[in-house]
Order: C-alpha cells, then structure tokens, then sequence
C-alpha cells in the first residue's frame, strides 16, 4: 500500500505522450536542418534582392554593429532551439532510468521557461512583412525557411508541454533501486 | 504542469505536483515556500492575502490592454516619403497574403487569441475567488489557465518590435506608435500575472467555498 502512495504507476497514456513527444523531437531536428539553410525572407530595398536566412539575419545585425541585437537574435533563434532539441532527446534518451534525475527536472523546467523565446524571429517576419509593403522602394517578403522554422517551433513547444516532469521519475523496473522515491520529510 | 492532487494521501501531507512524491505539508510564514527535496520543484507558496485580488485587477487591466495594444498601430515605416503603419493584425493579414498561412495563424495564436484566452481565464477564476463563488466550469477555466501560458507569448512580441525597428532603421524612418506603449505595458501586465497568479491558491480557496 506504501508504494502505490509513493510512486505513481506508468499508465499506457504516458508511454503513448513520451512516444509523441519522441516522434516530435525527431522531426525537430529533421526540419532544424531545412530551417537554417534556406531563406527565412527576402528584403527588396531600391532594386537589391536580399534573401536573409535566420543567420543570415543575424551576420547582417552584427555588421551593422548591433552586437547586443545580433545577440539577442542568434540565441533566440538559433541557440535555443537547437539547445531544446538537444535537451529534450537528453531526457528521452534517459527515460526510465535512475540517473541524474534531478538535473534532469532542473533541465525540463528551464526548457519551459526559454523555450518561447524563439518565437521573436516569426514576430519579426510578421512585423517585416507588414510594414515592407512599399513597392520598389522596400518590399519584404517571406520565404519558404519561415514554414521549417516555424514548423521547428511547433514540434519543441509540444514536445516540452507534453513531456511532463513526472516521466522523470517513473523507473523502468522495480530492480533500478537507487533511484527508488523515498518519502521525504 | 498538473494541478496537484491528493485524495489518497493522509492529511499533513502534499504532493510534489511534478515529481508526485509525498512532501510534508506545513503552514507556511510569509514569503516561504516548501520546496521538494527531491526533484526541487516548489511545492506549495504562502499565500498571500491579497494575491488573488492582485490577479483580478492586473488581468482585468490586461483585458483593457489588449484590446489597445491591437486596435492602435505600433509603428511607422517611412522610406523617402512612402509611410506604412502597421497593427499586429496587420502582420497576420500579410504573411496571409503572401502564402504562409500556417505561420500567420502561429503568429495569430501567440500574439493575439493565446494571450487574450488566458488573460480572459485568469479573470475569470480570480473573480470567482474575490466573489467568493463557484461560477461555472471554473475548474476547467483553472486547468486552461496554465494550459495557454506557454503560448502566451506577447513580451516576446515586444522584444520583436524591438528588432524590427533596429532592422528597419537601416533601410529608412521609423516611428514609434502608441500601440508599441500599450504592447509594453501589456508584457510588463503578463510578466507580473505571471509571478502573481497561484492556481493552487484558487483551487484552495474555491474548494472549500462548495
């Protein structure tokens, strides 16, 4: 009776959410690769054609001399969700066994916290795209890189809801005793 | 994160709402927190009298705000004379009309339904709590409330405007708007709701109002 309050048992709809979480990272870092190579816009100012891709836009800032935008830019939009993806199939890749288990919550709860940040390249585009609607003069348009990245977006922020922090410490069989809850007082 | 639940343990007791282990439960000082030993999360805050009521007016100000921060334009674009204002909703409308639907429709949730929803959910359960009612489906309303969180994502936006009109300075004019005040001051409005609002407090206190 002591264990049923101590540990809550694996029911089949969490092997089911870790199994979709699994199959959302995957495709993250599939669609990563397609989100960074092609073009996220392309900036028409006075005749020139510019296609920007995400890092793109950032080598553009830097030059500009922008360090701390630039910055901003390249760890919301490339930094973290790569880091995120990397991260979660840490945790995945760990599922189920008694190890680092608390770094590992420590992990899901600042994947939480930053995983948002990379919505601020889209709400650029979004921006760029509505105000760049003056002809020749300067026209920004986006492109197909938006799609990947924003699919890339999608998949991490519904793979880090979904895999919730009680997966941590659920251990694949009763022998992993290490890592056997014990009530604390 | 799952609101906690505890029907089977005995009474002095609490769960980790992340981890699920029994914790010891306490009465708590003022601005003390019981914390898990073992996975670290927090557990149970002291509440604070007048949190509650905190939440009800900074979401019902961010009501207000929203509808602002969506009906004045942010900014202006001027290149050699040529002026383009823009509205968040003009952003949606163009990467619409451009062909990418899906990302507009990401750009609709987070920037304007996401947040409005969750500012709406937040009111909605803490009027309850300062009515001292058990206003319908509240206990839905509740579990929305943390649901929407993570796609409620308007201090993002600013930091968003906040590029753009670096990136905007380089190729011509830009001036800031009123609606870029209001999206501020929403963010600051989110930010501070998000520290405040404790939906265990409301779960507490509308449980025991039945």
């Amino acid at each position: 009776m002591k264990t049923a309050v101590m540990s809550t048992p694996r029911t089949n709809r969490d092997a089911q959410a870790v199994q979709t979480v699994a199959a959302l990272v995957a495709s993250g870092l599939i669609l990563y690769i397609p989100a960074n190579v092609y073009p996220v816009m392309t900036m028409t100012v006075t005749g020139d054609v510019e296609p920007l891709t995400v890092l793109g836009g950032v080598h553009e800032l830097w030059d500009s001399g922008l360090y701390p935008v630039a910055g901003i830019v390249f760890l919301a939009s490339i930094v973290v969700p790569f880091c995120k993806l990397a991260s979660l199939s840490w945790l995945l890749f760990l599922h189920g066994k008694p190890t680092f288990q608390r770094q590992r919550a420590a992990t899901l709860r600042v994947l939480r916290a930053i995983g948002s940040w990379s919505m601020v390249d889209l709400f650029l585009l979004s921006i760029l795209a509505a105000v760049g609607q003056l002809g020749i003069l300067a026209s920004i348009q986006a492109e197909p890189g938006a799609f990947f990245f924003a699919a890339v977006l999608v998949c991490s922020l519904f793979a880090a809801d979904l895999y919730q922090p009680r997966f941590i410490w659920q251990i694949d069989s009763p022998s992993a005793a290490p890592g056997r809850p014990r009530i604390h007082a | 994160m799952p609101l906690p639940s505890q029907p089977d343990l005995p009474s002095g007791w609490i769960r980790c709402p992340e981890c699920e282990i029994p914790c010891r439960d306490r009465d708590l000082p003022k601005r003390s927190e019981i914390r898990c030993k073992r996975c670290g999360a927090r557990v149970k805050r002291a509440s604070q009298a007048t949190a509650i009521q905190t939440s009800c007016a900074l979401a019902t100000a961010g009501l207000i705000l929203v509808v602002l921060a969506n009906i004045e334009p942010i900014l202006t674009f001027d290149v050699s004379g040529n002026t383009q204002t823009n509205h968040i909703v003009t952003g949606v409308i163009d990467l619409t009309r451009q062909g990418y639907g899906p990302v507009a429709f990401l750009v609709l949730f987070s920037a304007i339904i996401a947040p409005a929803l969750h500012l709406l959910a937040i009111w909605y359960v803490s009027a309850a709590c300062c009515a001292h009612a058990q206003w319908p489906a509240w206990n839905t309303v509740l579990v929305w409330t943390e649901r929407l969180a993570p796609w409620s994502l308007v201090p993002i936006y600013a930091v968003g405007i906040l590029v753009s009109v670096v990136k905007l300075d380089m190729l011509g004019e830009v001036e800031w708007q009123r609606g870029a005040l209001w999206i501020l001051a929403l963010s600051a409005c989110t930010l501070t709701l998000s520290q405040k609002f404790d939906p265990s407090a409301v779960e507490e206190l509308l449980g025991q109002t039945a």
